[in-house]
């Protein structure tokens, strides 16, 4: 197997199929016309994964934004209680429109709960861990086109603004066709890398942004990508828009500069391995980033080094991997 | 002999009609260079060229006419294959039977000629010659000559396919100190092809620094950094060298104001002061800095790689992490000049281990820009190197190098509590 036929297989093990991506648009767009027939809101839009077309397999939630008609809040985005007033207030419209029971644009949801920056809606059994959910985050416009999102906790109102991160996906899609679909790949990576807690999406996906390539072949770009990320982790992943700061605070920075820095030793052998046409040791290596998912060659196709008999280098893997001799044409 | 074709005269010579002349001027060195080019039997326009600078100086030079053919490529496997061969000519008739027209008859003087096959490549693609020649045309034949044509392209972007060039053009690097070290830095930042270079330093070259400095004795009493961007621009042509000429201590508000257009700053400045500031502004702007300098009266080079990360100290933290292992000595004079205190004794190193130790350091800010970049072979095995100099026994460790030219790379050691440079403001 050929490195790009690998890739373009793991790519579709990495995807949602097409059905439940069509399955989670169509729940998103009923959200946002029923939300949008309300006299108060001015927009509804889907943010998020899904939005930005980088979504991981499964797809168990949808984000969107409603944004509120300040003349008719006008108390709302000064801190206070308006911010639990505004995730009631956006409560109480889904279970009007969409409720279970008696919605008048649909039944989809079984219980709405307030959380800190949105309200999650369910529409599976709340106790289904992969129950599908949407969240709906109200927020208000503000004159500089950013946001202004709820925030329960400190009873606050804070900036955002995810439209800004939705454009830049976006403009590196078109840039570079393989954007999206790798951002997908790194976020099924991060879920098997040694790291202390959890890595957020969100984080892989602004590392992307930051450290991915604009050209070039997707080996070479994942190359790069571990290699600049496992120094620019170090300066902390922040929001794009430079509204809230750091991404996640609470990150396993160690643990995880440790698993780019590892990724990137072995994607550089890789993609050195492929370059001197053994594809099998690039794929086996590439296997060991990115997971057993990744194919791995068919069979040894090669023997042992016969002069040498050398040992393999790499625990766990054949005698295939021998070190490279450089080759005797001097410069200069 | 060797004739040197500028890319204006190359360039006219491919797109004009089947022959013109040409005027050269040469020297006692066999070297000529075309001053003059025009096309059948037109005026002759000068030709800009700077290849030939020097020979339009040289006192003695000789003038010399020629002309210049358009001919059919095979006469230029015949050059190959004569200029193989010592005292080999083509035959005149030969010679004349390849051009298109506008064949001069050698007088009892032989003339110089270039000839230019178009189509070569096509017509011989294994004979390797090149698309112009040059000849010594005599009433015996027409014998070869070397001649070197200037290529269209001659700066850092004729090696962008094995090198990123693109990447380091748009680069900029601040470099605080352009003395012995510094000026080294310099050319080996412009060499590898950084597209923005800032010089700081105050001083003026002295005599006394010409031994180790990279700048010439016509300098001497300018500023080192006006000297050195002069230089550079004129070896360097692809870095935009901005000299400044600021005490980074006494002027550190405006180098404050300079550093967050910078992507790196490389610090050579002599002094303990100097390098502490520079590395605290560094961090505070959230860039990287680059330490070089030579310890041990020059017997140890030392490279130091500050990256404003939260688990990397900055140059305070390591040094007092070296002294609390008994690795080095802190002296509490280590920035009176060289010669002066009671402690130093007068500079000792040698230039070229300077130079050493410079280049170690260029390359060091490259590998870390290119790093950060992505670029998988640029990674340092550590954030503090040595390289021995001059092997100095019964050193402490980290600095027990054991013989000259050992380098050893040390890792990053965390910041200390309290540190004002590396705790948030």
């Amino acid at each position: 197997m050929r490195i790009d036929e690998a890739f373009d297989e793991f790519q579709r093990s990495v995807n949602e199929d097409v059905g439940q991506t069509r399955l989670a648009r169509e729940r998103r767009d009923l959200f946002k016309r029923a939300l949008i027939s309300e006299p108060d809101v001015t927009e509804a839009f889907g943010s998020g994964s899904l939005r930005r077309s980088t979504q991981l397999k499964p797809i168990n939630d949808v984000d969107i934004i409603a944004v509120y008609d300040t003349t008719q809040h006008p108390d709302w985005g000064t801190a206070g209680l308006s911010a639990e007033d505004a995730l009631d207030h956006a409560r109480g419209q889904v279970n009007r429109l969409l409720g279970k029971t008696n919605g008048s644009h649909g039944n989809e949801v079984r219980l709405a709960l307030p959380r800190n920056h949105a309200v999650k809606c369910f529409l599976d059994d709340p106790d289904d861990e992969n129950g599908f959910t949407v969240d709906v985050m109200p927020a208000l416009r503000q004159a500089d086109g950013t946001l202004l999102i709820p925030e329960k906790l400190t009873q606050n109102w804070v900036p955002a603004d995810p439209e800004h991160l939705i454009d830049l996906v976006a403009d590196r899609q078109r840039d570079w066709e393989h954007f999206r679909p790798l951002v997908r790949v790194l976020k099924q990576w991060r879920h098997d890398v040694a790291v202390t807690g959890r890595i957020k999406s969100l984080v892989i996906e602004v590392l992307a942004l930051d450290c991915m390539p604009t050209s070039g072949n997707r080996p070479s770009a994942l190359r790069a990508f571990f290699t600049a990320s496992a120094a620019r982790v170090n300066e902390r992943v922040k929001d794009p828009a430079e509204l809230c700061g750091e991404i996640q605070p609470d990150l396993d920075y160690d643990g995880l500069q440790a698993a780019l820095a590892d990724a990137a030793e072995l994607a550089d052998r890789a993609c050195a391995a492929a370059a001197a046409g053994e594809t099998d040791q690039a794929l086996r290596l590439w296997q060991e980033i990115l997971g057993d998912s990744f194919p791995a060659p068919a069979a040894p196709t090669k023997p042992a080094n016969p002069v040498t008999g050398a040992p393999a280098l790499i625990t766990g893997t054949p005698a295939l991997i021998t070190p490279r001799p450089i080759k005797d044409a001097p410069q200069g | 002999m060797l004739i040197l074709v500028p890319h204006h005269a190359a360039a006219t010579i491919r797109q004009a009609g089947p022959w013109g002349g040409m005027t050269l001027r040469g020297n006692h060195e066999d070297l000529a260079v075309i001053r003059g080019v025009s096309t059948r039997d037109g005026a002759t326009f000068p030709v800009n060229t700077s290849p030939g600078q020097n020979l339009i100086a040289a006192t003695g030079d000789v003038r010399a006419s020629g002309y210049w053919y358009r001919v059919a490529p095979v006469l230029h496997v015949y050059w190959r294959q004569v200029s193989g061969r010592l005292g080999t000519r083509v035959p005149l008739s030969v010679f004349q039977e390849h051009l298109t027209s506008g064949y001069k008859k050698p007088g009892t003087t032989p003339y110089l000629a270039l000839t230019y096959a178009p189509n070569l490549t096509d017509a011989f693609p294994d004979h390797n010659a090149p698309d112009i020649v040059a000849w010594r045309v005599g009433r015996d034949g027409a014998y070869p000559l070397n001649c070197l044509v200037e290529p269209s392209t001659t700066g850092i972007s004729q090696i962008q396919d094995h090198w990123p060039v693109r990447d380091l053009q748009t680069a900029h690097v601040m470099l605080v100190g352009a003395g012995s070290i510094g000026s080294a830095t310099a050319h080996a930042l412009a060499g590898y092809g950084i597209g923005h270079l800032t010089l700081v330093d105050p001083d003026r070259l002295s005599w006394h620094n010409l031994v180790r400095h990279t700048t010439s004795r016509r300098h001497v009493g300018r500023s080192k950094v006006t000297a050195l961007a002069e230089e550079l621009t004129d070896l360097r042509p692809d870095t935009t060298v901005t000299p400044l000429v600021l005490d980074v201590i006494d002027d550190a508000d405006r180098i404050r104001t300079l550093l967050p257009q910078s992507d790196l700053v490389l610090c050579t400045a002599d002094g303990v002061a100097a390098r502490r500031v520079t590395g605290h502004l560094a961090r505070r702007a959230g860039i990287p800095a680059v330490m070089a300098c030579v310890l041990q009266d020059g017997a140890l080079g030392e490279i130091l790689r500050l990256r404003p990360w939260p688990q990397h100290g900055c140059l305070t933290c390591r040094r007092q992490a070296l002294a609390e292992h008994g690795g080095i000595d802190p002296e509490p004079a280590l920035d009176a000049g060289y010669g002066t205190g009671t402690r130093h004794r007068p500079m000792t190193a040698v230039g070229p281990d300077l130079h050493l130790v410079a280049h170690l350091a260029a390359k060091t800010a490259i590998a870390t820009l290119l790093e950060r970049l992505g670029h998988p072979d640029q990674r340092l095995p550590g954030e503090h190197g040595l390289i021995s100099l001059r092997r100095q026994p019964d050193c402490a460790p980290p600095f027990d190098l054991n013989r000259t030219g050992e380098t050893r790379w040390l890792p990053a050691t965390p910041p200390r509590p309290g540190c004002p440079t590396c705790e948030t403001p």
